[in-house]
């Protein structure tokens, strides 16, 4: 086996694929700091400014201008003008420096926002506010922020904050890169079928080796990805690495920006696993590495396309792909709404990454190989 | 010549990869044109009941309001700018209880250019444009109105002075011929390039597995490249036959629409929307679009005798499409030279229709300059390409 891996590593080492893969890596986080670089300077600020707007043309949708307590306005009116001025308390914060005014008023925002949805006449302005999902967020980073003292911050181009950043990226498409990456692994093997017949292992070693090899540059990719963006020590400092990020993992909470990134780690690897070994049963089934592509991306696209087969089949993995909709609680929006949970997610992946191996070791033989 | 032309058509046709992506691509276009597009609500709709509720409201307030020395300014400027826009109102609301469609564009023409003058010049922190531009994190809402009132009252313009038939489905853009312009507006273009960059990916890479027949043919390596680029150019543009069947299903639904249908073009030196003819629009995003197609195809080609991989083909190729994603921001044309960026064309609808511009704050995002600079990088592509193939230490694959 051992021996095995070797010849794999030899072969793989000059595979020009990996070196491409490795080339985009870069290409994608130098390309991914320079649009940081442009885009968002003042993002606290300019968020804002759209709340502000946002919440200016909801309350455009009511006739009434009487905003006086004995006035002839609505609950729902009266909550919008309260919105609009702790918005307007939040910008102002944020210009004069006073992080403190900036949480307590979003403190108070994100309360008044949780009151309004079940105000009678919502849907009306639905679509100019946060969902009940993002305030929750928003609601819990703001008091985490107040209980622990910690200051807010706008920077996004140090170490940390920046690699938030680009994990959260990462996990909207690791799945789409990952079988492009993969989706030929075994497409040269039916080439040369003589050949692998030749080795004296059986094939589902030989197909376990293989995986290896190809996670083995996962591997680098990944750490890649954490040596591009060393040289951001150097320009823009750490950054905190104890930054909150609220997510929603079953139940809403905070965790630091280093556990964001750990659980994106944890992901990306299982994903990375689950891709090749599809890639494995895909090319063994369809011998052919685009077919084997376009049916992984329409797996992966199946649930947005049909958004009722999330709550259907709660427990298909590929509801669980796009790891960063997943902790940013999008599930929890659908029409159907359901609580897919970080946790279960993992689980789920594991699982199905074991019932492939189990699928690839009881029927795939060299047998299956016949050239193409 | 030709038979090796007909011998590569013959294998691209029945390529295993090129069958699937069109029935792929002909589910997508069912699915569009069956779920998506019956679903969709414009935000510059036809609804009397908004009409009406807002001509009331303010026909109420011009009747009750006394104007004299002691009025709050803001109740002055209401009583004076209402009264006009009140007018248009009015029209519309007649128009359409008598079905005059013609009239009701005319009037809602008038509408919406006066509605942007007073939004935009006059309205800053007390008019908006209507509320659904205003959705949550949208940073840039009172423009995104702006361009959308313009657009409007462009598009009403030319149905007014048109001859075209008129119906609600015209004014909701909800025709096939319509429903195309909106979809080139949106990611159509994106979906056909990938799409040409998986027909080419392989199209010189296949030959690696019977080297020795093909080596065998009596045919240069440059001439050899060039029916391969043409059958990927061909088999790019055979994409509109699964399309089409999308494009029947909303024809029979929603009617065909007109060629002769205006098509606002915004242009940012005059800062103002003319109209052409959907015939027009269409044509220049087709010519585009085959532009487009050949700066991929000749990319590939190049890369194929070069680095040999279809997976360099198929990732450099997205790198080209997807570039724009990584250096625009709104207004940047402003500051930086993109339009010598091809990739800066990705979103051939927009730049037809000038939109780009708009977003970018340029006057170079034109469609003359988008054919220029892809014809110029698409030559070169071929040049060194014809270089590299003719040197005597070249070998094919």
């Amino acid at each position: 086996m051992w021996k095995l891996l070797k010849n794999d590593f030899l072969i793989e080492r000059t595979n020009k694929k990996n070196m491409i893969a490795c080339l985009i890596v870069a290409i994608f986080v130098f390309g991914f700091f320079s649009y940081t670089k442009i885009e968002n300077s003042q993002r606290l600020i300019d968020e804002k400014a759209s709340e502000y707007q946002s919440v200016a043309s909801a309350l455009t949708k009511f006739q009434t201008a009487d905003a006086m307590d004995y006035g002839n306005g609505s609950d729902l009116y009266y909550n919008l003008l309260q919105q609009q001025r702790y918005v307007v308390n939040q910008s102002m914060a944020m210009k004069v420096d006073r992080p403190q005014l900036y949480l307590e008023s979003g403190i108070k925002l994100a309360e008044l926002r949780a009151n309004a949805f079940d105000m009678e006449g919502y849907e009306k302005v639905a679509t100019n506010l946060p969902s009940r999902t993002e305030n929750q967020l928003d609601s819990l980073f703001y008091q985490f922020m107040d209980r622990t003292g910690m200051v807010v911050t706008q920077d996004a181009l140090s170490f940390f904050p920046f690699l938030l950043d680009l994990f959260m990226v990462l996990g909207s498409f690791w799945f789409i890169f990952m079988s492009i990456f993969s989706c030929g692994i075994l497409i040269e093997e039916f080439h040369h079928t003589s050949l692998i017949k030749g080795y004296p292992v059986s094939f589902d070693k030989y197909v376990l080796a293989k995986c290896a090899s190809s996670m083995f540059w996962v591997g680098i990719l990944i750490a890649e990805i954490f040596i591009c963006s060393l040289p951001f020590i150097y320009f823009y400092g750490l950054g905190d690495a104890n930054y909150p990020v609220a997510i929603f993992d079953g139940n809403f909470k905070v965790i630091p920006t280093i556990e964001y990134i750990g659980i994106a780690l944890v992901y990306i690897i299982l994903i990375s696993i689950f891709t090749v070994l599809l890639s494995v049963i895909l090319n063994v089934l369809l011998k052919n590495m685009y077919l084997t592509l376009f049916v992984q991306l329409l797996l992966f696209i199946a649930p947005s396309l049909f958004p009722s087969l999330v709550s259907l089949v709660p427990f298909n993995p590929f509801n669980y792909m796009n790891f960063t909709n997943l902790l940013n609680g999008h599930s929890l929006e659908l029409a159907e709404p359901v609580e897919l949970e970080m946790l279960h997610g993992l689980i789920y992946i594991g699982i199905s990454t074991v019932l492939m191996l189990i699928g690839v070791k009881l029927f795939f033989t060299t047998g299956k190989l016949k050239k193409v | 010549m030709r038979a090796y032309f007909k011998f590569e058509f013959i294998q691209f046709l029945f390529n295993k990869k090129n069958i699937a992506i069109y029935v792929i691509l002909l589910f997508l276009a069912c699915f569009y044109a069956l779920k998506i597009a019956p679903s969709y609500d414009p935000i510059e709709k036809v609804d009397r009941d908004e009409i009406e509720a807002r001509f009331l409201t303010r026909e109420d307030f011009l009747n009750n309001v006394v104007i004299d020395e002691n009025s709050y300014p803001l109740t002055r400027f209401a009583a004076a700018i209402y009264p006009e826009w009140n007018e248009y109102d009015k029209q519309r609301l007649d128009a359409l209880d008598s079905n005059r469609l013609r009239e009701y564009a005319g009037s809602t023409y008038k509408w919406y250019e006066y509605s942007d003058y007073m939004i935009f010049r006059n309205g800053n922190g007390l008019l908006y444009y209507n509320p659904r531009y205003y959705t949550a994190g949208n940073l840039y809402a009172t423009e995104d109105g702006h361009y959308a009132y313009m657009y409007s009252a462009s598009r009403y313009k030319g149905y007014a002075q048109g001859d075209s038939e008129l119906s609600m489905d015209v004014f909701e853009e909800r025709t096939a011929l319509q429903t195309l312009q909106r979809l080139l507006h949106g990611y159509l273009p994106i979906i056909l390039l990938v799409c040409c960059i998986l027909f080419t990916a392989d199209i010189v890479l296949k030959d690696k597995r019977n080297l020795t027949v093909i080596k065998g043919f009596p045919i240069s390596v440059w001439r050899r490249l060039v029916v391969k680029g043409g059958v990927a150019l061909i088999g790019s543009s055979l994409t509109i036959i699964p399309l089409s069947i999308g494009f029947i299903i909303v024809a029979i639904q929603h009617g065909m629409g007109d060629l002769n249908l205006p098509v606002p073009i915004f242009s940012y030196e005059a800062r103002a929307f003319t109209t052409i003819t959907m015939g027009e629009y269409l044509f220049q995003n087709v010519l585009l679009m085959l532009f487009w197609f050949l700066l991929l195809i000749s990319l590939l080609l190049l890369l194929s005798i070069q680095i040999r991989h279809e997976f360099a083909n198929l990732v450099l190729g997205c790198v080209v499409v997807f570039a724009e994603f990584y250096y625009y921001v709104r207004g940047l044309g402003f500051v930086k030279e993109i339009q010598w960026y091809p990739s800066s064309y990705v979103q051939v609808g927009q730049i037809v229709a000038g939109y780009r511009e708009y977003l970018n704050n340029s006057a170079s995002l034109t469609f003359e300059n988008g054919i220029a600079v892809m014809s110029v990088c698409t030559a070169i592509i071929l040049l060194v390409t014809l270089i590299i193939s003719k040197t005597k230490r070249f070998k094919y694959l």
